[in-house]
Parts: C-alpha cells; sequence; structure tokens
C-alpha cells in the first residue's frame, strides 16, 4: 500500500475504501430486502394467527398460539360454500390449464418461429412485421370479441378458452424470442442434416429442438407462471366454483367469505399456498426464469 | 351437486388433442396444397410452419378487432342481436357517463406516478445488484421474489398491509401519528387516498422485472468504457450520466413502453382490492364492469377503443420524445 508516485491521484487507502464500499452495498442491500422480506414474513405471520391476534398491537410477528389449523380451515370454509372444491381439486384444475396451455403454446410457438427464422418466402418480412404489431394490440380490444366466439360455440364454462387457443401460435412475443435464438444457429447444421437425406420434420425434432431448449426452456418457464397467475381469462370463462383455479378460488372466497369482516388469516394462509408451487418452481429454475425475462429486452 | 374432476376435464382435453391435431395436419396439408401449385420447397415449408400463426391470426387477432369496432357503434346485450346506434356510444362516453372522465383522469394519474417511480426504482435495484459482492446471486434470489408471485396475492398482500387498523404501514406509522396528534390514513378506504395507495403497492414491483432486464443492460456495458472515463478523471456521477444512461437508454425505452402499456391497462390489483364505491375506477375495470357485470357489450367496446387510442398515443409519445435520446449499439458505433 506505498505510492507508486506514477498517479496523482493518492493509491493509498485504495483497499480500505473498496471495502468501505462494499460494505455500504451490503449494509444497502440489507436495507432494501427488507421492503422484499417484511411483506413476506408479515403475509406467512398473519396466516398462522388467530382471528384475535390479527388485530393486537403491537404486531406479533411469531404468534403465540401458531395456529397451523388455519391452513386447513381455509379450505374447510371454501368447501363449505363451494361443495368439492377442496385444496388438491384446486390444485389439480390450476395445473390442468397450465399445462395444456403451456404444452399447446411452446409447441406452435416453436414451429412458427422456426418458419420465420430458416425459411425465405414472399411477404415473410411483412407477415413478421404484421406479427409484432400484434404486441401492440391491448388484450382488452379482443376481449369482449373472444369471448363471443367461445360463448357461440358454447364453451362458457369449460376450460376450453384458456387452453385450446394456446394451439395458434398466440404469443407474438415469444414467437419473436425463439425466432432471435433460431438466427443464432448456424446454418451449416442443417445443410449438413439436408446432404444426408433428413426431411424437415427430422431437422426440426432431431437436430433444432435439442439446441433450442435453453430457450424453450426459459419460455416453458414463463408461460407456465402467466398461465398459473392468470385472473383475468378464468374470471370470464368459469361459472361452476368446482372448475375453478387457484387465483379464482381466492377471489371466490374474498368475494364470499370475507365481504364483510376480512378473514385475513384465512386469506393470507390461501395466498401462501397458491404461491407456493411457482415459489418452488423459481427456486429450482431460477436461471432459466430469469434468461426468459430478460431475453427480450436486451436482445430486441 | 359435485362432478368428479375426469368429467370436467375429458372434454377440454379432447377438444385440445383435436385441435392441435388438426394444427399439426393444417400444417402438412398446407405444405402439399403449396407444393400442388408449384410453390418452391423452401417456400412451402415457410408458409407451411407460421400456418398456426395465421389462423390465431385471423381468429384471434383481426376478427375480434374488426368485430370489436363494429360492435362499439351497436347496442348488444348478448342476448338480442346487436342494433346499430352510430355514434351514439361514443357521445355518452365523452358527455354523459359521469364516471369516464374521473377514471380516465385516475388511470392516467396512475400511470403518471407509477411508471416513473418504477422506473428509478428499478434502476436503483439493478445498480446495486450490479455490484461485484461475493455471495450477489443470493441477494438477486431475494430481490426478485416479488416479481414471481401471482398479482393477486400481491395485491391481497398489500390490501392487508395497507389495511387501516391493524396493517403493517400503520402499525410502523403509529409513533408518528402520535407525536404530531394525526388520524391514522385510511388509504384504500379513504377516496382521497385511493390513488396514492395504488402507487405505494406499485411501487413493490420495482423488485422485479424491470430491475432484471435493466441489470442485463448493465452488464452489457463493456468494461471498457468505464476504464477510458476513469482516464479521463471522471467521477462517480459523470459516469452514470455519460456512460450508464446512454449506454442503457435502449433497455429504459423498453421498459418505459412496457411499463406504460402495462400501467394503464392495470387490473388485476384493483380487482382484488376493495377501494369506496365512491372512489374512481381503473379503466380495465370499468370496461370489465359494463361488459360482464351489466352486459354492455357495445358501449364496453367503445370504452376499450377509447382506451387503446389512449395507449396508443402514450406509446407513439414516449417513442418521439426519447427517439433523440435512445442509443443502439451497431446504429452509431
Amino acid at each position: 500500500m506505498t505510492s507508486t508516485g506514477k498517479q496523482s491521484r493518492p493509491r493509498m487507502g485504495i483497499k480500505s475504501r473498496r471495502r468501505l464500499g462494499s460494505t455500504i452495498t451490503i449494509a444497502l442491500l440489507l436495507f432494501f430486502s427488507l421492503f422484499v422480506l417484511i411483506p413476506f414474513a408479515f403475509q406467512l405471520s398473519t396466516s398462522l394467527k388467530t382471528e384475535n391476534q390479527l388485530f393486537a398491537y403491537p404486531i406479533e410477528w411469531v404468534p403465540d398460539p401458531v395456529a397451523w389449523d388455519n391452513y386447513l380451515e381455509a379450505f374447510n370454509q371454501l368447501g363449505r360454500i363451494a361443495p368439492g372444491l377442496t385444496f388438491w381439486r384446486i390444485l389439480a384444475n390450476t395445473l390442468f390449464i397450465t399445462i395444456l396451455a403451456m404444452t399447446a403454446e411452446l409447441i406452435a410457438v416453436s414451429i412458427v418461429a422456426y418458419g420465420f427464422a430458416r425459411f425465405r418466402f414472399p411477404g415473410r418480412n411483412f407477415l413478421f412485421l404484421l406479427m409484432l404489431s400484434t404486441m401492440m394490440l391491448p388484450s382488452i380490444i379482443t376481449l369482449i370479441p373472444t369471448f363471443l366466439i367461445w360463448r357461440n360455440l358454447e364453451l362458457i364454462d369449460t376450460y376450453d378458452p384458456l387452453v385450446v387457443a394456446a394451439w395458434f401460435g398466440g404469443g407474438a412475443w415469444a414467437v419473436f424470442l425463439l425466432r432471435q435464438f433460431f438466427m443464432t444457429i448456424p446454418k451449416e447444421i442443417e445443410e449438413a442434416a439436408v446432404i444426408d437425406g433428413a426431411n424437415t420434420f427430422q431437422i426440426y425434432f432431431q437436430i433444432m429442438l435439442p439446441l433450442i431448449k435453453p430457450a424453450l426452456l426459459a419460455l416453458g418457464v414463463l408461460i407456465f407462471r402467466g398461465n398459473w397467475n392468470n385472473f383475468m381469462g378464468p374470471l370470464i370463462y368459469l361459472n361452476t366454483t368446482i372448475k375453478f383455479p387457484m387465483v379464482v378460488a381466492l377471489k371466490f372466497f374474498q368475494e364470499s367469505l370475507s365481504k364483510e369482516a376480512p378473514k385475513w388469516h384465512y386469506m393470507m394462509a390461501m395466498s401462501t399456498v397458491m404461491a407456493l408451487p411457482i415459489l418452488a418452481l423459481y427456486f429450482v429454475a431460477q436461471r432459466y426464469f430469469i434468461e426468459g425475462l430478460t431475453m427480450g429486452a436486451v436482445k430486441g | 351437486m359435485v362432478i368428479s374432476a375426469w368429467e370436467t376435464y375429458y372434454p377440454t382435453l379432447l377438444h385440445w388433442l383435436l385441435v392441435g391435431g388438426g394444427i399439426m395436419l393444417s400444417v402438412l396439408i398446407v405444405y402439399r396444397i403449396l407444393r400442388f401449385f408449384g410453390v418452391g420447397r423452401e417456400a412451402a415449408t415457410g408458409y407451411a410452419l407460421i400456418t398456426p400463426w395465421i389462423l390465431g391470426f385471423l381468429i384471434f387477432s383481426l376478427y375480434p378487432f374488426a368485430r370489436s369496432l363494429y360492435l362499439s357503434f351497436t347496442e348488444y346485450n348478448i342476448f338480442q342481436p346487436p342494433e346499430w346506434v352510430g355514434f351514439d356510444n361514443y357521445v355518452k362516453v365523452f358527455t354523459t357517463d359521469r364516471h369516464f372522465w374521473p377514471n380516465l383522469k385516475f388511470t392516467l394519474f396512475y400511470a403518471l406516478l407509477n411508471v416513473p417511480l418504477g422506473m428509478a426504482g428499478a434502476l436503483g435495484v439493478a445498480l446495486l445488484l450490479n455490484r461485484a459482492l461475493r455471495g450477489i446471486g443470493v441477494w438477486r434470489s431475494v430481490y426478485y421474489l416479488p416479481e414471481v408471485l401471482p398479482a393477486a396475492a400481491v395485491a391481497l398482500l398489500w390490501g392487508w398491509i395497507l389495511a387501516p387498523k391493524s396493517g403493517l404501514i400503520n402499525f410502523f406509522l403509529r409513533p408518528v401519528y402520535e407525536l404530531f396528534n394525526l388520524e391514522p390514513l385510511q388509504w384504500f378506504t379513504d377516496v382521497n387516498l385511493v390513488l396514492p395507495s395504488f402507487v405505494i403497492m406499485g411501487m413493490w414491483g420495482v423488485f422485479g422485472a424491470n430491475a432484471i432486464i435493466l441489470l442485463a443492460g448493465l452488464k452489457n456495458i463493456p468494461q471498457e468504457l468505464y476504464e477510458v472515463a476513469d482516464l479521463d478523471g471522471a467521477n462517480a456521477w459523470q459516469k452514470f450520466r455519460i456512460v450508464t444512461i446512454p449506454m442503457l437508454s435502449s433497455a429504459l425505452l423498453y421498459t418505459l413502453v412496457t411499463g406504460v402499456i402495462a400501467a394503464l391497462q392495470i387490473f388485476t390489483q384493483a380487482f382484488f382490492i376493495t377501494t369506496p364505491t365512491r372512489a374512481p375506477q381503473f379503466m380495465s375495470v370499468m370496461i370489465y364492469r359494463e361488459a360482464f357485470t351489466f352486459r354492455h357489450m357495445g358501449y364496453a367496446s367503445a370504452l376499450a377503443w377509447v382506451l387503446m387510442i389512449i395507449i396508443l398515443i402514450a406509446t407513439l409519445g414516449v417513442f418521439r420524445s426519447t427517439s433523440a435520446y435512445v442509443y443502439y449499439e451497431g446504429e452509431k458505433g
């Protein structure tokens, strides 16, 4: 830590200045993480309180006694107003919607993106721009006519509107991301396969799909989350309580049981249960989650 | 009456498989037809592969778009056929509807507050998470948590945090209230505080997608630029202004545009929070209620068109006013 004399700025203390810098950074990180963690802690703590503990001052962060029963009781109460709507049923409903919609969308989107990325045909650029422009179309515009389409097909109060439409390569944003990804793959790989006599289907399934797997996973995680958290779709299309997925069941519980005096402890318990699967997915597939969120903005 | 799960899943599963098979088949058929008419192999494959999107575009974008425009000139309650009323719906929106202007003002003010505050916050978070520090990955995992939660769960949680009695915020503010002898703020239940309450709730969004995107943008900035700035004797603020902001401008523009569009269409959060009936509502909630509670499909379509044009103007405004400032690598460099 001696001065080299070459630079006018004092070299002395650069190490300690860096240490000070990282101490400040850590202090800031800690401070702001409280804004994330305290609400989470509040949710968890509330979900384990009895009704009386809810209104205690000061807040009991660790309730005494711990009301583990809330998690059962919340769903019992829900089951009383919506017969048959158990936790497992809601989970099955949510998974059914999410997995079907995600699978269809991934297949459709990857085929369309492949077409846009790899084959030259008249009008390709125009069609691609047209597709991008649909991203600007607010969903509120198409909402009512789309509802009327499903109503004319007499498919209201079924899962069809939530999962079948996913086959139509709807996510312009997803097509765009995958197309960008396809374009980074060298064309020689396919040309070699063509020489070997492979047809388009073989090339797509045996060569391209394995190569775009990271992008598909990233997209898959995001599409999964989107469907899991989707509220407006099930709200509009599903009427029978037994068919409700998590988010709508939560809304139903809030509307019918908590209208006058909000049962915050039950609602926080339900909302915690609802978030757990998606949080688990986040911790397992965090890399893909973050990749998916950044792909569009940085490359686009 | 309890219906078994399989009974409700089975028809949809069948339709799902049929439509999926149909889509795959249509890809093949389009290819064969195009080849039959002498279209080249490459072009035919290309058209065939984008067939799912073309069908989807016609059925779920173009047709609803046109139909929505038509419906906005009609009165339609679903049960009787639509009745043409000319510009009546639009006249009603701008003149006799007592709720439209307050609701529009409310939505616009929300976007005006939420977007800049949210972007500044997200940039701060991104700068903090960009520091080279051991264990920064763990911090990032923590900071992105709110992004993962369903919007519904976030709304519910913040409705409780901002509850007038025994909510978290009023718990922390209690000493302040007592010191100045103030009445506790009533947040979502006070007509005048509904907007600030939504903005506060929205601020939780700074931990999330925008921060992730801006962080990725920060990492893409070549380190040499900072080294050059160092040699020129720039201080931290100057480096931030001269290097960071211009190099980040395309990511900032992206978050700005998506932020404006999302803020003007906010729905789920608003739907989960009970506000006084006298309080204004967000435009999306208003449109939803007109359409699905009151069955005014025509009027709701007109409202949707007005909202779309406002979103369009806002987006174009953002692009026009920022085009001079956004730096794209490869364009000039």
